[in-house]
């Protein structure tokens, strides 16, 4: 290990992961000091969780022979975040979030090796295209039943929000769909199965995550085509339509009221966002302290407002942390899509960080008045089970391209291709580019 | 493959707008961070929409007119002083937008753009704000006033602080009257007259119209006026207080003589007289530092002879803030440099040791002013009587300003002329008859006490 340390810098994965754990107890002393009577059974969750990291980390260095563990370390430091969060709200919260995010990582391995291979993943989008489509379908008519807008169904134990699944076996079906089978029949059965989720999400009044779906959309053709002016054609038509909805069903609109006017709606459509400005405003650079703020006493504080809670208990300074990390797993999956053995591991790492990105955008700048506010979750951090197995099942696609410092690998997939279809690949391919 | 490659950097493009945003949202948390922590919504400042947390509020010598503790806002011991302070101080919930508890929330709450509102929230305390007021001068103006309505500032001409500054009506802050929104005896409660109320200034104005007949008539030190009770305009009648005979300019101030000042004004016309007044800081936009002030108002009749007469002695359309008025007098007796009046001495530590500077709002010509200040002591030796500003070398002109079916407001502007006492005055007693009577009293009343306090 100390010789390929030598050879070129790479990730310091023993630095990292103590200075992790230094914050993570920082983090967990000071929600422990905060209670009356000390809870043993938070201590558990506290220390269950970095002994989790560490156990992780140093089976996967023994499996693997390697330590490329950048993407999962930001992942587990935002997840510790998040953890913290929920853990300063309540036992109950923590517990429950402690296992989310051991059911994401399950989720994440599992995702691994479902992808692993190129070929396998190809069969797996019927089921999970057929899966998407039908679990949406099924909310839509229980949302309806509901009487609510709420993109929920609730299992007794615990609700689901199924669009978040659903988002992972978006890019599984994107990417495979555009990778494998380029023919416009192909090509049409996806966009026909962008058009049902987009079109099922608006049904629900989940316009932020119909506004995910579509962007990943978008993307992944990007992707496969490499055309600007397609794109900028899909767009126009989208904005078309949205303001053909917002003509027609002019309350869609009136959801956004409050934009860019927050103040003026301070107790109404207004109250989440400027109580998300006035307490990040006032944790200044530092916090004021773990559980100190008001901020937490705002509905969905530890969900879609994790963000302004951060900001002021912990501070400014961790709250770009939280950001930058994002950036940082974007750029790790510009660099893995490069070193990828496949067309469909590229499209796959860039579209889950693109939808990262993308969902992180609406959620910050919606809390905090910069766009519209849609009311979608911050990746990891969020509290939510959902939510979590999402985040780190489209980690998963990230990872799978490769690690970001990791050597090329020989490009397999492409030889394959070539030799399996080539007429296919030289006519519609060459037409397409 | 390669190409895909390539076409990921599309990311690149969507991490730099992702930073732009956040680049947007950390600069604007910069710029407006101290006005949203310092929102009436930040439950760590505030409860139920009242200051809770906050620094505390001192006099000039020092006397704690507001603080917290223990999640509760505590005000000064006696309730004259609460009354007396009311408007400098503020109320808790910013019904009162002058008032130091509203204007400077950002700094009572000890918002540091590092920190947030970290201190707040530890010591359950901001930053502390000194003021330039003396509490004791407040109540000693607030009992004078008695039962009439109105405003009274005192100000250091020489370095503008605000020393004493009263508006009626007030309330006791710690004992809100149940009534203070239905009572028509609270009417205005809210409004800080020193600062935002504007008054027809009666005679007061005769101030403005002789500056400007000083700087436009080269001849009006040996011009004699005519008055006969009443004077003709051609189209109208300005009446007068009396009968004052023959009298040269000056003899016309110490008079008051409207017969006198109606003739000066239309000699001028409505031109002239704007733009002395307008240079003097009429009908424009004036800040007394960071608290802005109502806009005195002056727009003298083109048409009108009369109405133009009426306006040059302070009736018809012509309206005076107190706060602005009293910079004027600033002026005056400063040598022509007026001085905002300023009502903050200090707000945190920084500023304690750097202290605030002066700023001048309204200047006058130093000739201008020379004359205008033998005018107005000659009005004081000669007509008031030093007897009644014992003492004080004192300057002055009163007012009577009329309103229509209703008793006259009684305005007192003036300074001392001492040099250990440099200090001006302005009282406006609302429907309190003749300016010689009340308006002249109370400020002879805050300067004795001032007096006072300067030379023992």
């Amino acid at each position: 290990m100390a010789e390929t340390a030598a050879r070129k810098p790479h990730f310091q994965q023993i630095t990292v992961m103590t200075l992790m754990t230094a914050f993570q107890l920082i983090c967990a002393a000071c929600v422990l000091c905060r209670q009356e009577e000390l809870s043993l059974t938070m201590v558990y969750i506290f220390f269950g969780y970095i002994a989790a990291e560490w156990i992780y980390m140093l089976i996967g260095a023994l499996v693997t022979g390697n330590d490329y563990f950048e993407l999962e370390a930001i992942a587990f430091f935002l997840s510790g975040i998040g953890l913290t969060v929920c853990a300063s709200f309540s036992e109950s919260y923590a517990i429950k979030q402690l296992i989310a995010i051991g059911l994401g990582l399950a989720v994440y391995l599992i995702m691994l090796l479902l992808i692993k291979d190129v070929h396998f993943a190809s069969i797996l989008r019927y089921p999970a295209a057929v899966g998407s489509v039908g679990v949406l379908a099924l909310n839509l008519v229980l949302a309806q039943n509901i009487n609510g807008t709420l993109n929920w169904i609730d299992l007794g134990f615990f609700s689901i929000q199924p669009s978040e699944l659903v988002k992972v076996a978006f890019i599984l079906v994107g990417a495979v769909t555009l990778e494998k089978l380029l023919s416009s029949v192909s090509l049409t059965k996806y966009i026909i199965f962008s058009l049902g989720c987009v079109g099922a999400l608006f049904l629900m009044k989940d316009f932020g995550t119909a506004l995910i779906f579509f962007f990943t959309f978008i993307l992944i053709a990007f992707m496969r085509s490499g055309d600007i002016r397609t794109i900028a054609l899909i767009c126009t038509v989208a904005l078309m339509g949205a303001a053909l909805i917002i003509y027609f069903k002019p309350y869609v609109a009136n959801r956004f009221a409050a934009y860019r006017h927050v103040w003026d709606f301070i107790d109404t459509t207004g109250y989440q966002q400027t109580r998300v400005l006035i307490y990040s405003a006032s944790g200044g650079l530092f916090g004021l302290g773990i559980g100190e703020g008001y901020l937490r006493d705002v509905y969905a504080a530890s969900t879609d407002l994790v963000f302004g809670l951060i900001c002021e208990e912990m501070g400014l300074i961790i709250g770009l942390a939280v950001l930058l990390s994002f950036a940082a797993i974007a750029f790790f999956a510009i660099r893995s899509a490069k070193t990828s053995a496949s067309t469909f591991y590229a499209i796959a790492a860039v579209s889950a960080a693109g939808m990262l990105l993308f969902q992180l955008s609406l959620n910050i700048f919606g809390i905090t008045d910069l766009l519209p506010l849609t009311g979608v979750t911050l990746p990891f951090v969020s509290r939510g089970g959902s939510s979590m197995l999402c985040s780190w099942g489209l980690l998963a696609y990230i990872r799978a391209a490769g690690a970001p410092f990791e050597p090329p690998k020989p490009d397999i997939a492409v030889k394959k291709v070539q030799k399996a279809a080539p007429p296919k690949v030289k006519t519609k391919g060459g037409a397409a580019s | 493959m390669r190409i895909t490659a390539r076409r990921a950097a599309i990311i690149y493009a969507l991490i730099l707008a992702f930073l732009a945003g956040v680049g947007i949202f950390v600069v604007s948390l910069v710029l407006n961070g101290s006005e949203w922590a310092s929102h009436k919504a930040n439950r760590h400042i505030y409860a139920g929409g009242t200051i809770v947390n906050a620094g505390t509020i001192y006099d000039i010598n020092g006397v704690e007119l507001a603080k917290s503790s223990d999640n509760e806002r505590i005000f000064a011991q006696s309730e004259a002083l609460r009354k007396s302070v009311l408007h400098v101080v503020g109320d808790t919930a910013g019904y009162i937008s002058t008032g130091t508890h509203y204007l400077y929330r950002d700094v009572l709450s000890g918002y540091s753009k590092i920190e947030g509102i970290y201190n707040l929230k530890q010591s359950g305390t901001g930053t502390d704000i000194t003021l330039n007021i003396d509490s004791e001068a407040n109540k000693i103006a607030y009992k004078a006033l008695g039962d009439y309505n109105g405003a009274v500032a005192v100000y250091n001409y020489k370095t503008g602080q605000l020393l004493c500054s009263v508006s009626k009506p007030t309330y006791d802050i710690k004992n809100k009257p149940d009534d203070l929104l239905t009572n028509e005896k609270y009417s205005g409660v809210f409004l800080d007259k020193v600062i935002s109320g504007i008054y027809t200034p009666g005679s007061i104005m005769k101030i403005v119209t002789a500056a400007c007949a000083i700087e436009n008539i080269p001849d009006i030190y040996s011009r004699t006026f005519e008055c006969d009770g009443e004077y003709e305009t051609g189209d109208g009648t300005v009446i007068c207080n009396d009968v004052h005979g023959e009298e040269n300019f000056e003899q016309a101030m110490n008079n008051s003589c409207n017969c006198a000042f109606a003739e000066i004004s239309i000699e001028l016309g409505a031109a002239k007289l704007k733009a002395t007044a307008e240079a003097m800081g009429f009908n424009s936009q004036l800040y007394a530092k960071e608290i802005r002030l109502t806009k005195s108002r002056f727009s003298p009749s083109t048409e009108s002879k009369s109405e133009l007469g009426w306006a040059g002695i302070g009736q018809s359309t012509t309206l005076v803030n107190p706060s602005h008025f009293l910079a004027i007098m600033g002026a005056i007796a400063n040598g022509g440099n007026g001085y905002a009046p300023d009502r903050i001495r200090s707000t945190g530590t920084v500023s304690q040791i750097v202290g605030r500077m002066p700023e001048t709002i309204i200047t006058i010509k130093p000739e201008t002013a020379a004359k205008l200040n033998e005018l107005l002591r000659s009005n004081v030796k000669n007509e008031y009587g030093d007897w009644k500003f014992e003492n004080l070398q004192m300057c002055g002109k009163t007012g009577t300003a009329q309103i229509d079916n209703a008793k006259s407001h009684s305005w007192f502007v003036g300074y001392s002329q001492r040099e250990d006492l440099p200090l001006a005055v302005v009282c406006i007693a609302e429907h309190a008859g003749h300016g010689s009577g009340v308006a002249s009293s109370v400020s002879n009343k805050v300067m004795q006490y001032f007096l006072k306090e300067f030379t023992e």
